[in-house]
């Protein structure tokens, strides 16, 4: 069973993207959304770690919330729209939100 | 809100009829409260009232019917630790009604 | 046959609502006789702290309830065993019998429930 992590809280301050990454099964999949996605701001300690993290094809973040910080993904993982974030959910078995 | 008068007392009840100080609690309390809902206690009922208080001594909270089941199996046998059981002391609503006549909360997560 | 739910608390217990909030849905789904599962994971593992004593902070003791987990069937509990070093909670004084996992059990475990939510 593959599930689908989503995180939404910035990682400067906050654990819960180290912690998911720590439990994160080899098929499962990251989705970052509203202030998550600053762990994709170049030369930050999260860019390092998600790029050390192995995560091909299996990190995307909201394409708006990139938009509205000025953050690319880059070729580290996908933008994607809401539609896509649907699509996304009803590929793998299960959803996690980390409230 | 209403109150129970028992003897000199003057108790305050919760809408629902649960009192709203535990402390108000005594067997005096627990038997007009029972009066109330035309039950007469019996040494049954006192010993799920008693295992009552102490669930809520242990735990801090009033349990719904499935753990008060499994505490009441644990603290006095799989004869007594049973819906059929329960639900014939206390008019087939133990979690809410043995909890009410043990001064405790009314449970939450119950139907 | 009921799907299985695997409840993530990962917040210390006394100052925000989050711990409060897993034990409800923890509890209101032993109530009705889910198959629940719950891991103390980063600070939610300070919730499992021996000897708490938080009569004077005017709030439902969250670490009493705790215990009534079994008591509503839910017996399936467990402790990251990083989140336990990290913060020097040795695992044999804990207050609830939780099994310690590994960060490989964790990802194991997250696999095992058909639902899984954090909090």
């Amino acid at each position: 069973m593959s599930t689908l992590h989503v995180i939404c809280h910035s990682p400067f301050g906050d654990n819960r993207l180290s912690s998911c990454l720590r439990l994160l099964g080899s098929a499962d999949g990251l989705l970052l959304c509203g202030d998550a996605v600053y762990a994709l701001q170049p030369g930050s300690e999260p860019l390092r770690t998600l790029q050390a993290s192995q995560l091909d094809g299996r990190l995307f973040a909201l394409d708006e919330d990139l938009q509205a910080r000025a953050i690319t993904i880059s070729d580290l993982g996908k933008a994607i729209d809401y539609p896509a974030f649907v699509e996304l959910s009803l590929h793998y078995d299960k959803v996690n939100s980390w409230l | 809100m209403s109150t129970l008068t028992v003897g000199e007392r003057s108790i305050a009840l919760d809408k629902d009829g649960y009192l709203v100080e535990l402390g108000d609690w005594s067997e005096e309390v627990a038997s007009a409260l029972a009066a109330h809902e035309d039950l007469e206690l019996t040494a049954e009922h006192w010993e799920v009232l008693t295992l009552l208080r102490d669930f809520y001594q242990e735990f801090e909270l009033s349990p719904a019917t499935r753990p008060l089941i499994k505490y009441t199996a644990l603290k006095l046998g799989a004869e007594k630790g049973n819906s059929l059981h329960l639900n014939r002391l206390f008019k087939g609503t133990p979690a809410k009604l043995a909890a009410k006549l043990a001064g405790l909360p009314k449970p939450t997560n119950c139907i | 046959m009921a799907k299985s739910l695997l409840i993530i608390s990962r917040q210390a217990p006394w100052a925000g609502p989050s711990a409060r909030e897993a034990l409800d849905i923890a509890l209101a789904g032993g109530a009705f006789d889910l198959p629940l599962g719950m891991l103390f994971l980063d600070d939610g593992v300070f919730q499992l702290a021996p000897g708490q004593q938080p009569a004077q902070l005017q709030q439902k003791n969250l670490a009493a309830n705790l215990q009534a987990l079994p008591m509503f069937g839910i017996e399936e509990l467990f402790a990251a065993g990083s989140s336990l070093q990290e913060r020097g909670l040795a695992a044999d004084t804990l207050s609830l019998p939780v099994q310690v996992l590994d960060d490989a059990a964790l990802a194991a475990l997250i696999d095992r429930f058909d639902q899984v939510v954090t909090l």
